[in-house]
């Protein structure tokens, strides 16, 4: 049974591009341009879902993207708006939420039992015996939630574009339209947004006026304006600080920066509540008129107006016109309408009774459509139906009108102070923010050419706001009657008058919650869940703020409304994710590692390589970590550096800034040496560590760990704005690759492409010298704290591959190996060396570490000074020790961060550990209690199966070595 | 996201920009008590209004006083410290 | 289903009576006054009337109950600190709300997921190996699982984070659980209530006098009130009640945002956080994701949103779930949270006398509520901190003894 209409001038569907889909199973004809709604409800299907709660059966509520309980999957997509998505051909739709199909839903017994499921039901049971809790809450948790969600949904990366203009408006119908054209005569730049398939608002659908022709000739005057960028099918999601604001398409997220915004983004019809007012063939008068003037479908073929303004009256005229048998008009306000449209109603016999009201709706066999209405007098102070005196109508539909909300969410989430207006009886924008401006219904302006005149005032002040300098706008306030009805409620002994259609809120829910006491507007909608559906509320915060107001005899304003807050529309994960950008950086040697099987780890941004396992190799990681580790014991063995921190340090105050900064001694340093500089929080923590090498008199280079480079860096500058002390830095970290050659041969290798004397005695640790290296300008440092024996080489980045490669050239003969960051543990390990951020930890001082030699404490100040000072006069709670398992110590290894244990109590931890295969003993740093730190204290660490391994504080794992 | 006035660069996106923390004076460490550095470690003062802050814009590498308001966010000014003029 | 929703269907009138008294004006003197009706004010106050039988309690809202920190946290519990005294402290709190839904009389939706701290990185791996043994040591059940263990707990999740973070292990917390924010504040208030606690909302403290070092009375939009021992439990607005005596602290406010997508059938059962890619997340029994990220960067005294929040919570949350590219986000919100510099609480008392602070909760304080409650009752009645919260004392930063939780987040991701 099609309800298709002949051709309307305003539709918006193509008829030349017919197609078909199923619903359910069953196979649908739709048009291009239909949404799934307005295509079922062509083909006479009406039931497009199944309620939250109750599973009642619902159809067509608002067809303005808040029918929610008219959700569809696809298979492969879930929770779509069957009311706004466009069909496509071939979609296999079914509505979510159901068992066994939307007519035959198993679940929905749950309407009938619903007297035993009161508001809040689900705090009240299910929790006493606790044992049973679980079985209630599996119970529970199927049947909420809405569809099911696709395992297999693609990840379908939505790139963002920006875009900025002068004035962003939101909502193209005629105030918005006609704001972007004034604003765009002063020739500045417009983005305007409409959520709609196209642009026009209650032009496309209200025909009180000559519509069609009012459009034609605003969205003309808008295509003559290049500076006007009108994009339809979008919504702005949310206002955030500065005037961003985004605006979701299908394809991606546009984030605009105005620098002024125009709110004109209209009403929703909000429903009069009345018995089973949800039930499929009930809806908006507005829906109603979208039906026809968008889709060219009839809303019903039978049925009644319910309305409390003059829109209705309208509505009952569209329909006449559809070829809808409108039986009556019932208008719920005490003096009906004065309006020269019931005239015309009455000329056409359609009924009309003023002070009247849809009592309650009865429905069709199966619960799943309308078969009639009770319509009853109504008195509209005492919200009151007399039932004394009913009039049934049989029929299969009901538009209502009873009133509208403000859009307003962004000018809310924006900081607009808005105020409840008597007149229009919606709340109204009291205070905006500066550069806000808001025009049309949003602003209680609802006469057609007064809304016109609005969109131009708004322009008008955003315009004076921007710079220019334009004559103001006069608009006539709203009089006469409110186009809202104070208290558009029936209440009805059985209930089931919806308030809340997400959520299957009833009136008697409000008054059952506030009678325990939920009797404020943030403790209602918390405890009855009103408004946090996925309408967010949009058709039935503001009866719900209506109904509380009259159960404490309150006036409306002083409820107040609840907090909104993005987004306006739900809006998807992957539009708001974007492509998801994951920067890393690579050193210039970072080919070579690839290249020969280096595994890659990311070490803060940078990518390092662990290890290298070349192809072919059979080694374990382990395995391959050791081999490396060994090379450099016996031979030699090379690291890519370049990741670290590096820093020039110039000008006369380079070394007074220095000591400001770092712990240490720098001022009588040597020209040619390098020191630790090791660095402390202001408490008193260590930060980081690296070397300082003096080039010359008023010139260091510093180098600083990995992980905390930019954050050094960052500190550094930041004191040497403080200190006031003449001298300046130049981040050199990416500008510079840097390597070390450990081993007993690296010198030899080394020696191949510089001429520096590498003897110890010449160019002993501690020593720096600028000179050349495979030809290249490098800094040649000579290290010892990976082998006894080391040099570290700076160089500029462009140059480092090649050097890396001339090393490894020379290298090759003297079984010169790279080796990666786990080798490079290990390494330092056997030497005895803590690592800063490994081995201690957020809270551990230089005295924990025995880091006293670093620690000049009779300097004027260095940072972190003052509160070592403290520290200094308190008993040392912990201390970094190194150890060694027995020699005969078999099976798994303790692992990093296993406890010491000592009687029974937690007394530090493992920091470091590993089996040094050069030593072949298990060697690491531990936290243990102070009385532990000499050499040759025992003590126990519990291992991950909870047996005690005995331990030994050494002096270092050279000793070991020497000792071996 | 927020926009701020970098002195040196102007009108930047807040994601430029890193926290420093609100703009305190050390006491002296010489004639200050424990307690007084310690408090000035770790106490601030976390009532809401006017506060003088370190910022940082990190492609530039430039640290700068902004006055900002803690309860509406809004930022009166921005300059360099000390107070000097900026060459354009 | 249950026979107690029985009367609901058979009663002609509404059974139900108010949770708590609709109090309006408050009396010239009252034994405590707690500022903040919060989950830890009321609590405290239930605490106080229950176990000392100390009733003549007034609890202060300047709002509405539960709707500060209460009502936006993610609702997650759990007791797999790093320190032994904070394992102690929240697993005292985990053991409370375990019966607190029969003991309040109101399904809070405990519900027990476990917790999977997922960690991406060598270092990561070993902080969840130290919390692991620090809560076995303690007695709570917290070991380090493979990424099969992960997998066979939530097998919807990409265990290579789409490449970008593979995830090498995680700390399997068992008690891990989620319950219904708003109940545990409603169950608490109708406690005290029944117990003669009076509750005033939209009350607002503006002054408190002290005299002689010792609480005298506080001043409100209501009325004065006068009294000897004030409890602050007020989360974001700490600063601001301790501004009134004049008390320095080291709590900074920074915003904490979250959000909820649209409900969907419950698929995911456990709860996940990810350090590294600073994400939590749980399923609700309504079928909503919970979902929260990192701290604001920055010192804010508001509850505005912020788009970049929720722009790289989502684009991680898609590393980790793929398919959730479609799912839609509903709202997003924001909370005002209270930090430390090592992030642990500050409770017990202060230098004033008859003032105890209960602050300091960094990310909400929610799974700290009934522990926090029972402790602050036990130092009001007794002024004087039990052992539990000792470590938690103001004057430990003026004693250079921060607690060790800092250890673990310098070198946790």
């Amino acid at each position: 049974m099609s309800s298709r209409l002949t051709t309307q001038s305003t539709e918006w569907i193509q008829r030349d591009k017919p197609f078909s889909f199923s619903y359910e199973g069953q196979q649908v004809t739709a048009f291009e341009g239909d949404t799934i709604s307005s295509a079922l409800w062509a083909n006479g299907i009406k039931v497009l879902g199944r309620s939250f709660k109750y599973h009642r059966a619902r159809g067509i509520l608002t067809l303005a993207n808040h029918d929610v309980n008219a959700l569809m999957t696809d298979g492969i997509d879930t929770n779509i708006r069957a009311d706004v998505w466009p069909v496509q051909a071939d979609m296999q739709l079914t509505a979510v939420n159901t068992t066994g199909g939307v007519i035959k839903d198993r679940s929905q017994f749950i309407d009938k039992i619903s007297p035993l499921l009161p508001v809040g039901f689900y705090y009240k049971a299910f929790h006493t015996p606790r044992r049973f809790f679980p079985f209630w809450e599996d119970k529970i948790r199927k049947a909420a939630g809405l569809g099911e969600v696709n395992f297999n949904y693609p990840r379908i990366p939505k790139p963002k574009q920006h875009a900025h203009c002068d004035v962003l408006i939101i909502g193209a119908g005629i105030a918005g339209l006609s704001a972007a054209i004034s604003v765009a005569e002063q020739g500045l730049s417009v983005i305007i947004v409409d959520e709609n398939a196209k642009a026009g608002g209650s032009l496309t659908y209200d025909m009180a006026t000559d519509s069609v022709s009012q459009l034609t000739t605003l969205l003309s005057a808008v295509e003559s304006y290049s500076k006007i960028r009108l994009i339809t099918n979008a919504y702005a999601a949310g206002y955030y600080a500065d005037h961003l604001v985004p605006i979701v398409e299908t394809t991606g997220i546009t984030k605009v920066r105005a620098k002024a915004l125009i709110v004109a983004s209209g009403a929703f019809e909000q429903p009069p509540v009345f018995r089973n007012n949800d039930l499929p063939g009930v809806m908006m008068g507005s829906a109603a008129q979208r039906l026809i003037y968008r889709y060219a479908v009839k809303p019903f073929d039978k049925g009644v107006v319910v309305t409390a303004n003059d829109y209705g009256y309208r509505t009952a005229l569209d329909l006449l016109a559809a070829g809808v048998d409108v039986l009556a008009v019932i208008d719920m306000r005490r003096e009906g309408s004065s309006s020269p449209l019931v005239t015309e109603l009455k000329s056409k016999q359609v009924a009309v009774h003023k002070a009247s009201c849809v009592y309650e709706v009865i429905a069709s066999k199966q619960k799943l459509g309308v078969s009639e209405v009770v319509i009853c007098p109504y008195d509209e102070l005492m919200a009151e139906a007399d039932t004394k005196n009913k009039i049934r109508l049989k029929c299969d539909g009901v538009a209502m009108s009873a009133g509208w909300a403000p859009a307003a969410a962004l000018l809310y989430q924006a900081g607009t102070k808005m105020r409840f207006d008597n007149t229009v009886q919606q709340f109204v924008p009291a205070e905006l923010p500066e550069g806000v401006f808001a025009a049309g219904k949003v602003n209680g302006i609802f006469e057609l050419d007064q809304r016109q005149l609005d969109g131009q005032r708004a322009a008008a002040e955003a315009l004076n706001y921007l710079g220019k300098s334009v004559a103001t706008v006069e608009v006539k306030q709203h009089q006469g009657i409110s186009p809202s009805h104070a208290y558009p409620v029936v209440n009805h002994p059985k209930g089931k008058n919806f308030v809340d259609f997400d959520e299957d809120i009833q009136v008697k829910d409000f008054i059952n919650a506030a009678k325990e006491g939920f009797d404020n507007i943030e403790l209602m909608k918390r405890f009855t869940t009103v408004g946090m559906g996925p309408s967010q509320g949009k058709h039935s915060n503001m009866n719900a703020i209506r109904i509380l107001a009259r159960i404490r005899d309150l006036p409306v304003e002083k409820i107040g409304t609840t907090t909104a807050r993005p987004f306006f529309h739900p809006t998807p994960i992957g539009h708001l994710g974007g492509r998801g950008f994951h920067p890393h950086r690579y050193t210039a040697i970072h080919e070579w590692h690839i290249e020969n099987g280096g595994i890659m780890t990311a070490a803060g941004l940078w990518m390092r390589p662990s290890y290298y396992l070349p192809a072919g190799s059979q080694l374990t990681a382990q395995q391959a970590m050791q081999q490396e580790a060994m090379a450099v014991r016996t031979k030699a063995g090379m690291i890519d550096n370049s990741t670290l921190g590096k820093i020039e340090v110039y000008g006369p105050d380079a070394a007074a800034f220095l000591e400001r900064v770092y712990t240490g001694k720098f001022a009588k340093q040597k020209v040619g040496q390098y020191r630790i500089a090791m660095l402390l929080d202001e408490a008193g923590v260590m930060v980081d560590d690296g070397l300082a090498c003096r080039l010359a008199e008023d010139r260091f280079y510093l180098t600083t760990s990995t992980t905390n480079s930019a954050m050094v860096y960052r500190q550094l500058q930041r004191e040497v704005q403080i200190s006031g002390l003449s001298v300046s830095l130049a981040n050199l970290t990416g500008v510079k690759a840097a390597m070390t050659i450990a081993g007993p041969a690296s010198a030899d290798i080394l020696s191949q492409l510089t001429t520096v004397d590498l003897s110890a005695n010449a160019f002993p640790t501690g020593s720096v010298v600028e000179t050349k290296v495979a030809d290249v300008e490098c800094l040649l440092l000579r290290v010892a704290f990976v082998a006894e024996q080391a040099f570290e080489i700076h160089l500029p980045a462009a140059a480092g591959l090649y050097v890396w490669n001339q090393l490894m050239q020379a290298g090759a003969l003297f079984g010169l190996m790279a080796y990666g960051t786990d080798a490079q543990r290990l390494l330092r390990l056997e030497m005895g060396h803590h690592l800063i951020g490994h081995d201690t930890d957020g809270l551990t001082n230089p005295f924990e570490a025995h880091a006293e030699p670093l620690i000049a404490m009779d300097k004027a100040f260095f940072t972190g000074q003052r509160s070592l000072k403290i520290i200094a006069k308190k008993p040392l709670n912990k201390t970094l020790v190194n150890f060694v398992l027995d020699s005969d110590f078999a099976g798994d290894l303790p692992n990093e961060c296993n406890l010491v244990i000592d009687n029974g109590d937690i007394a530090g931890r493992i920091t470091s550990i590993a089996y040094s295969p050069y030593l072949k003993r298990v060697i690491g740093i531990a936290f243990v209690p102070p009385e532990k730190r000499q050499t040759g204290s025992r003590f126990e660490i519990r291992n991950d199966a909870g047996d005690l391994i005995a331990a030994t504080v050494i002096q270092s794992p050279t000793e070991l070595a020497k000792s071996a | 996201m927020k926009l701020l006035q970098c002195p040196v660069n102007g009108i930047r996106p807040l994601s430029e920009f890193s926290y420093g923390g609100e703009f305190r004076t050390m006491p002296d460490p010489d004639s200050c008590t424990d307690q007084q550095w310690a408090a000035y470690v770790h106490y601030r003062s976390g009532a809401p209004g006017y506060k003088k802050e370190w910022w940082y814009h990190m492609p530039s590498g430039t640290w700068f006083i902004a006055e900002r308001n803690t309860i509406t966010d809004k930022v009166s000014r921005t300059y360099l410290f000390p107070k000097r003029e900026v060459a354009v | 289903m249950p026979l107690r929703l029985l009367k609901y269907a058979i009663s002609r009138e509404h059974p139900a009576p108010r949770f708590f008294r609709d109090c309006v004006e408050p009396k010239k003197t009252y034994d405590v006054v707690i500022i903040g009706g919060g989950g830890h004010g009321l609590a405290a106050a239930y605490y106080l009337a229950k176990d000392y039988g100390i009733t003549n309690v007034a609890v202060l809202e300047k709002g509405y109950i539960g709707g500060g920190n209460t009502g936006r946290n993610t609702t997650i519990i759990r007791s797999n600190y790093l320190t032994p005294e904070g394992v102690k402290f929240y697993d005292a709190s985990v053991k409370i709300y375990e019966g607190l839904s029969e003991e309040l009389d109101l399904n809070l939706f405990y519900s027990n997921r476990g917790h999977f701290t997922l960690a991406h990185t060598e270092s990561a791996m070993r902080t969840m190996r130290w919390r692991a043994e620090v809560n076995k040591h303690v007695g709570v059940e917290s070991y380090v699982v493979g990424p099969e263990e992960i997998s066979k707990a939530c097998p919807q999740l990409d265990i290579s984070c789409s490449g970008q973070a593979p995830i090498l292990g995680a700390l399997y917390h068992a008690p891990g659980s989620v319950a219904r924010h708003d109940g545990v504040a409603w169950g608490y208030a109708r406690g005290a209530d029944q117990l003669g606690v009076e509750i005033f909302q939209n009350t607002e403290v503006t002054r408190i006098d002290v005299k002689g070092g010792k609480v005298c009375g506080v001043q409100t939009n209501n009325g004065y009130i006068s009294t000897n021992k004030v409890l602050s439990a007020v989360a974001g607005f700490t600063p601001r009640i301790t501004q009134m005596v004049d008390l320095q602290t080291p709590i900074v406010i920074h915003p904490l945002q979250a959000c909820v997508t649209e409900p969907m059938k419950p698929w995911l059962d456990t709860i996940l956080v990810s350090g590294s890619l600073h994400v939590y997340v749980s399923q609700s029994s309504r079928g909503e994701l919970v979902m929260g990220s990192s701290l604001d960067p920055y010192e804010m005294h508001s509850t505005r949103s912020s788009l970049d929040f929720v722009e790289g919570l989502t684009s991680h949350i898609t590393d980790m779930f793929p398919f959730l590219s479609n799912v839609k986000v509903v709202r997003q919100w924001a909370g005002m949270a209270d930090l430390t510099p090592d992030f642990a609480p500050i409770m017990g008392k202060t230098p004033i006398e008859g003032f105890y602070l209960d602050a300091g909760w960094g990310t909400w304080g929610f799974k700290a509520t009934p522990i926090s409650g029972k402790t602050m009752a036990e130092t009001i009645a007794k002024d004087m901190a039990p052992d539990l919260i000792k470590s938690f004392r103001l004057s430990r930063f003026e004693d250079y003894e921060l607690t060790g939780e800092k250890g673990a987040a310098s070198v946790g991701h």
